[in-house]
């Protein structure tokens, strides 16, 4: 890392309605440098790189890269100034080839007389492919013959083929498998040594720790401090992200309570074509039982066969009173809730406000006589659980698309938890979200299972299967490889060893 | 080329192809349901032929009606447009005897005259595409008539070489041509899917999304003007209608146009359109060699075209369609 500085953050602030985004924000990043944004859901870090990159707008202050400013209006100019940046969700386009994708506001390069030579753009994508390693990426294939992870690595080269000074990473790792995440590493690492900066987004701090040289906290859109990595823990960090000490037990701390024997939950061959096969488990009352695997493993398929969401399941999945649960209205019907992985897609409606999300389950008993409904009752039931998972937001009418991507989720949780459904499945239902709110959620489920209910938790963190499940099942190649019961000797290579 | 790479190509290779496939597949099927009704008096080779020649009147505005369509906007001024086209070409090509180049660029202009007022309301007042469309055909009806001066227009017998091979073939290869360019070997054709895919991710990727919508209407109106140019000369004459009976002139294109998107998956929207406009065609000319009442034609070819385009639309499991 040199001590020449790369990029300067200088009062920046950004506002949106009467919700201050980024307040005053100052710091510097170092040439050759990876460089850590760390904060709570909502603590402004997505909003500064949005404007950094110009997907927004700037209220005031300013960028300073290399002594010169810069203030771009999208990302093409962004890119023109040596910014890039690889975002959280999915940011290819569809219906595009991979070269088009990658070549996507740059294709003047490939433009004559105002006609594309596709096939120079294949070839140069092709070459780019070849250099990163992707060579089973193919330039002139539609992208959406490709899985997330292979999108993401589109935009890997997508976002540094052309040497940017700066490289966005915003909150990508989480939606990456292990060796995707190597692979980002490795791109980190070779951006760095060519003298490039990274800004690094992640929840998750050890990787922070092991992977960043500076790191610069945010909390409530306020700058709190920037500090080199080597001189502080993981406990330090939190104190700073949080603001105060974090007390209480992060995971479950009991290791001895018997769970129940009741079943309220068979699952009988379930099989998904071309997904999972010959699945069987039981859930007990009081449960919480874990699904972890590699992410193409099929533990993902687990939950929407529960939940009914399944296309051609096989098998069946049945309650403690012999009903059999095949699609999602019965499942919903007979108190089972289901959070995806798939956060923007398949849990969240975008275009609602939060309120409307929250009570969207749960219509039919907040509606008065003949069906009508209640706007009174709506605020007040999307109120009530909106604060108990502490949503940060202005009011629950705000449209939940501007909310960061941690407080969707926890909108997605307080609809689930506003419905006291009895058996919950959660997907990654802790992905790109923040310490604090990571805490809450496992005090949460903690309450939960010893409230009776029963929790169904698919994660591809395996230190979190570790700390809260009484029972985790192991998936490879779409089948049931393992499972293991809870206790203090279980490790995470515990878990690796039974996955690979 | 290594082994991945053939595998990739004749995957791709067997999509466009089996696209083809079952597009033959539906001229066949539909000209052999209407040749055993009608044994006498329809599918002859030199029936089949004009068929086709009428079909690509359609054709000819739908392959730039798709540029609109892949953007998730809509046109019902479609009719209107036509309509004031070929009436502007019309009185260019006689009353100010301007003869041929009269009639092209006066439908030419037109139309993308017409398309620009389409996209640049539809962008300043972001009022959706469907309404903007809807109200503005009102007032190019009105423009019409006022045009024509309450007269159908009648393009002289001089003036039809369009009306007639090898005239409109000439003409609409060379409307699929540009089209087919345009699509394909400039940056617009890419624009457009990047938009219709997610326009907020467009935008940031330093796409001026407005102006590539207005672009698309005008490409689409220029397209219509060419339609127009077919209609008129086929037709020989225009009447200018108000009260929103244009809108009748709106369904074959944009029919076709779905056949377009519906075939996008094979690579092959333009090629599509054609072939989907004659396959309506062979629909349409089947019911009047049966002598069919026109409610039931309508009924009839509706209903053809809804199983037609959900049999060859086999979206994914789990897929929302809007």
């Amino acid at each position: 890392m040199s001590d020449e500085i790369r990029l300067q953050v200088k009062h920046l602030c950004k506002s949106f309605g009467v919700t201050k985004a980024v307040q005053d924000v100052s710091f510097n990043v170092k040439k050759g440098s990876v460089h850590a944004l760390i904060g709570e859901n909502g603590s402004g870090k997505s909003t500064l790189t949005n404007m950094l990159t110009g997907i927004y707008s700037i209220d005031s202050g300013e960028f300073i890269l290399d002594g010169k400013k810069i203030h771009p209006h999208n990302q093409v100019e962004a890119n023109n100034e040596g910014v890039s940046i690889i975002v959280q969700e999915l940011g290819t386009l569809s219906g595009l080839t991979v070269a088009e994708n990658i070549f996507l506001g740059h294709e003047e390069q490939f433009v004559t007389l105002g006609f594309k030579n596709t096939n120079a753009m294949n070839k140069k994508a092709n070459e780019l492919l070849h250099q990163y390693g992707f060579d089973r990426i193919k330039a002139s294939d539609m992208i959406d013959e490709y899985n997330f992870e292979d999108r993401k690595l589109v935009e890997i080269v997508k976002a540094t083929y052309f040497h940017p000074k700066v490289v966005v990473i915003d909150e990508t790792t989480t939606a990456l498998s292990q060796e995707g995440r190597e692979e980002l590493y490795k791109h980190m690492e070779r951006i760095k040594k060519e003298g490039g900066s990274v800004i690094f987004i992640s929840h998750d701090l050890p990787e922070i720790l092991d992977k960043s040289d500076m790191i610069t906290v945010l909390r409530d859109g306020v700058y709190i401090d920037t500090v080199a990595s080597a001189d502080v823990t993981e406990d330090d960090l939190k104190k700073y992200m949080v603001g105060r000490e974090m007390t209480g037990n992060y995971y479950r701390a009991d290791y001895d309570e018997k769970v129940s024997d009741e079943v309220v939950l068979s699952v009988k061959n379930v099989a998904v074509p071309g997904q999972i096969s010959n699945i069987n488990f039981e859930l007990h009352k009081g449960e919480i039982l874990g699904f972890g695997g590699l992410s193409e493993s099929g533990m993902h398929e687990i939950g929407k066969a529960i939940f009914g969401a399944s296309f051609d399941r096989e098998g069946s999945v049945t309650l403690e009173d012999g009903t059999e649960i095949n699609d999602i209205p019965t499942a919903i019907k007979h108190s089972i809730a289901y959070t995806s992985k798939d956060r923007d897609n398949e849990s969240i409606v975008k275009n609602q406000s939060i309120g409307e999300n929250i009570c969207l389950p749960s219509l039919d008993e907040l509606a008065g006589p003949f069906g009508i409904q209640s706007d009174k009752k709506q605020n007040e039931f999307a109120n009530k659980f909106a604060k108990e998972i502490s949503v940060k937001m202005v009011n629950t009418k705000q449209f939940v698309s501007e909310l960061s991507g941690g407080n969707k989720q926890k909108v997605v949780l307080a609809r689930w938890i506003g419905k006291d459904s009895d058996i919950v499945v959660l997907d990654s239902p802790t992905r790109g979200i923040d310490i604090k709110v990571k805490q809450d959620i496992y005090q949460l489920m903690d309450r939960m299972r010893k409230s009776g209910k029963s929790i169904i938790m698919i994660s591809e963190e395996l230190m979190e299967l570790i700390g809260m499940c009484d029972r985790i099942i192991i998936m490879k190649d779409g089948k049931i490889s393992g499972q293991i019961d809870r206790g203090r000797e279980i490790t995470e290579n515990t878990l690796i060893e039974m996955m690979v | 080329m290594d082994s991945s790479a053939n595998a990739v190509g004749k995957k791709k290779l067997s999509g466009t192809a089996r696209g083809y496939l079952i597009l033959v597949g539906l001229v066949v099927a539909s000209w052999l349901v209407f040749k055993i009704i009608t044994p006498g008096n329809f599918g002859s080779p030199k029936n089949m032929l004009s068929y086709f020649q009428a079909s690509l009147i359609a054709a000819t505005g739908a392959v730039g009606f798709y540029f609109v369509l892949v953007m998730g906007m809509f046109d019902f001024s479609i009719g209107a447009n036509i309509m004031l086209s070929a009436i502007v070409g019309c009185v260019f090509a006689t009353r100010f005897n301007l003869g041929y180049f009269g009639l092209i660029v006066g439908c030419i202009i037109t139309g993308a005259i017409v398309g620009f007022l389409n996209g640049i309301f539809y962008v300043k007042l972001h009022i959706p595409s469907m309404i903007v469309t809807t109200g503005l055909a009102l007032i190019y009806e009105a423009v019409a008539n006022y045009i024509a001066g309450g007269i159908e227009q009648t393009l002289p017998s001089n003036l039809r070489a369009f009306g007639q091979m090898p005239g409109d073939i000439i003409l609409a290869v060379v409307a699929f041509i540009a089209a087919y360019i345009i699509l394909n070997y400039t940056k617009i054709g890419t624009y457009t899917y990047a938009i219709g895919s997610d326009e907020f991710v467009a935008k940031n990727m330093g796409i001026k999304v407005d102006k590539y919508k207005v672009l698309a209407f005008i490409i689409s109106g220029a397209f219509f003007g060419l339609m127009a140019i077919l209609t008129i000369s086929y037709g020989s004459s225009m009447v200018a209608v108000t009260g929103m009976a244009s809108m009748s002139r709106n369904f074959v294109p944009t029919m076709g146009c779905f056949f377009g998107v519906a075939f996008k998956k094979y690579g092959m929207p333009l090629q599509s359109i054609i072939i989907g406009e004659f396959v309506i065609n062979i629909i349409f000319f089947g019911f009047i060699a049966l002598g069919a009442p026109t409610a039931i034609q309508d009924v009839i070819t509706g209903l053809a075209l809804l199983i037609i385009i959900t049999l060859t639309t086999k979206v994914a499991k789990g897929e929302i369609v809007k």
